[in-house]
């Protein structure tokens, strides 16, 4: 009975940001069917798909139309100016990840007949009034994937 | 379709709890049992489990079997697990109705259970995270918190919707919670204390949201006409409305007015042939202060963007228009999500056996809604339950 081995074990110190914790799309031609989506957000264009068929502005971008299911989309500019439709601060409460740019401003924002959310850069819940004009701002992560956000134009 | 009864619950005590995930679902499975008698586990034929995100806060998938393995149940019509976000206690209900409407069993078992509380918090922000769509709303940080903040914010801008009056939501629905002994809160809060409460994302301070909470709650639904045979109070399913539009932001209805609800209301009213104002007790989902606000507003109690006058004015009180959360609300008792919808319909059916605390029985009550929202509020269930 006394001879029951006991043994420490060790697992890594530090495990790479798992897949499924990494908010960003994958956006290369080998993972999805919109990269043109971030081909043109490289070129500082935020754009979408729209029906051909029935005029549906589609957001986010798709492959077939919701309205009629027309396969038949092309990519079109939304501006790179938008209006502040609603906005808030993350004060507490971040999720991984996000842990390090708290306090940080996020909106709605009114563009190119859209409503759509985005982080708010450069900014503090005090600066911001509802139907501000903004202007687009791309970040680039480490491994060159790219994301839209905004920042005041003032 | 057969007219279904629920003819028994249990649940755990809600909150921060010293209790694994598998071990709420044994305390509720328990309670559950022990509750009705002329039942065993073997009886059980169909089991719907709500359980909103194991596979994020407890690692697991494949939940509902495990359920039925702690419990003793072996179900021979129907085993599943059901998720509908903050709503996935009510799909349970939903489809165990269905199962005993239909015919297709004659016992079934809805259990909801979420543990939330996990050794690092932002962790369990994250799973928030991907409740709205995460590749364009997620990615910025868009949880519930940000997306309610924003939605306090239009109310207030549109309607001139006060703080204070959302905090009063918060007062009314902790008062109800101080009676209610599974409650996660206890504490009576005053408008100045939710005002001064940590801000969160601005309009909403933490006493605006409803919190992280550990907790399971099961109830037994059988057809209408065995019902007497397990109890001699038991209460039954009249109607149902469920709606759903859009769910990335750009796609909702209207950030201010909860489009999907009021169809929702519509068609459970219609379905259970009630007018609004045969509606004795609304348990409504106040995820956010402004949420029990704005469904004011949807059910038709007050006129749009009057909801902070409607509370102001007590009318969400017992005594007054409707009792809006007598229970204490999600505010007050906590919002396991998978269990929340499950805890409403047993207090509701303890509601109607007189067995809560005097200073929040709805004397009298015959008929009563139960509401859960989801997602981006772009999802509203709702059931009604009447006592005869
Ligand atoms: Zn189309």
């Amino acid at each position: 009975m006394g001879n029951i081995e006991f043994e420490k074990i060790k697992r890594p110190e530090n495990i790479k940001l798992p897949h499924m914790l990494d908010f960003y799309p994958l956006e290369d031609e080998k993972s999805t069917r919109i990269s043109q989506f971030f081909k043109n957000l490289k070129e500082g264009r935020l754009t979408t798909t729209k029906c051909k068929e029935c005029g549906n502005l589609l957001w986010p971008p798709r492959i077939i139309c919701s309205g009629c299911l027309s396969d038949k989309l092309e990519w079109v500019d939304l501006g790179v100016e938008g209006e502040l439709y609603a906005f808030t601060e993350m004060k507490a409460g971040p999720p991984l990840g996000f842990v390090q740019d708290v306090p940080f401003c996020i909106g709605m924002i009114k563009i190119g007949g859209l409503l759509i959310s985005a982080r708010i850069d450069d900014a503090r819940y005090e600066d911001l009034k509802i139907r501000e004009k903004v202007k687009l701002k791309i970040v680039e992560l480490e491994d060159g994937r790219v994301f839209y956000r905004f920042r005041r134009i003032g | 379709m057969k007219k279904v009864a629920i003819i028994g619950g249990g649940a755990t005590k809600c909150g921060k709890r010293e209790a694994t995930w598998r071990e709420l679902v044994q305390e509720a499975g328990k309670a559950m049992f022990d509750n009705v008698d002329n039942i065993s586990p073997k009886d059980v034929e169909a089991l719907l489990v709500g359980a909103a995100q194991p596979e994020r806060f407890v690692f697991q998938v494949h939940v509902a079997p495990m359920v039925a393995e702690h419990l003793g149940i072996t179900p021979t019509k129907v085993i599943a697990t059901t998720e509908l976000m903050c709503a996935s206690g009510q799909a349970a209900i939903r489809y165990a109705w269905a199962c005993i409407a239909s015919g297709m069993a004659d016992v079934a078992v809805a259990l909801g259970v979420e543990k939330m509380f996990m050794p690092d918090m932002a962790e369990a922000q994250t799973n928030m995270t991907c409740v709205l769509d995460r590749e364009w709303d997620g990615v910025n940080a868009m949880s519930a918190p940000p997306f309610f903040a924003m939605t306090a914010q239009r109310h207030m801008h549109e309607f001139g919707t006060t703080k204070e009056q959302m905090a009063l939501v918060s007062v009314k629905n902790h008062h109800y919670s101080t009676m209610n002994p599974i409650a996660q809160f206890q504490k009576e809060v005053t408008v100045e204390k939710v005002l001064q409460s940590l801000m969160i994302s601005p309009p909403l301070n933490l006493f605006d949201c409803s919190g992280i909470t550990d907790g399971a709650a099961g109830v037994f639904l059988v057809p209408a006409e065995d019902a007497k045979k397990y109890t001699d109070t038991p209460m039954y399913i009249i109607g149902s409305g469920q709606a759903s539009i859009g769910n990335a932001v750009n796609n909702l209805a209207s950030i201010t007015e909860w489009v999907p609800l009021k169809l929702a209301v519509k068609e459970a009213l219609r379905t259970a042939k009630i007018s609004v104002n045969d509606i004795d007790i609304a348990e409504l989902h106040d995820c956010f202060t402004i949420s029990e606000l704005m469904e004011y507003e949807a059910f038709g109690w007050c006129a749009k963007g009057k909801g902070g006058k409607f509370i102001e004015d007590g009318e969400p009180y017992i005594g007054g228009k409707i009792a809006v959360n007598p229970r204490g609300g999600l505010l007050g008792c906590g919002h396991p999500l998978g269990a929340t919808a499950i805890l409403q319909s047993i207090d509701i059916l303890q509601q109607f056996r007189g067995e809560v605390s005097r200073g929040r029985r709805v004397k009298g009550a015959e008929i009563a809604v139960a509401h859960n929202l989801s997602g981006a509020a772009n999802v509203h269930s709702l059931m009604v339950y009447s006592r005869g």
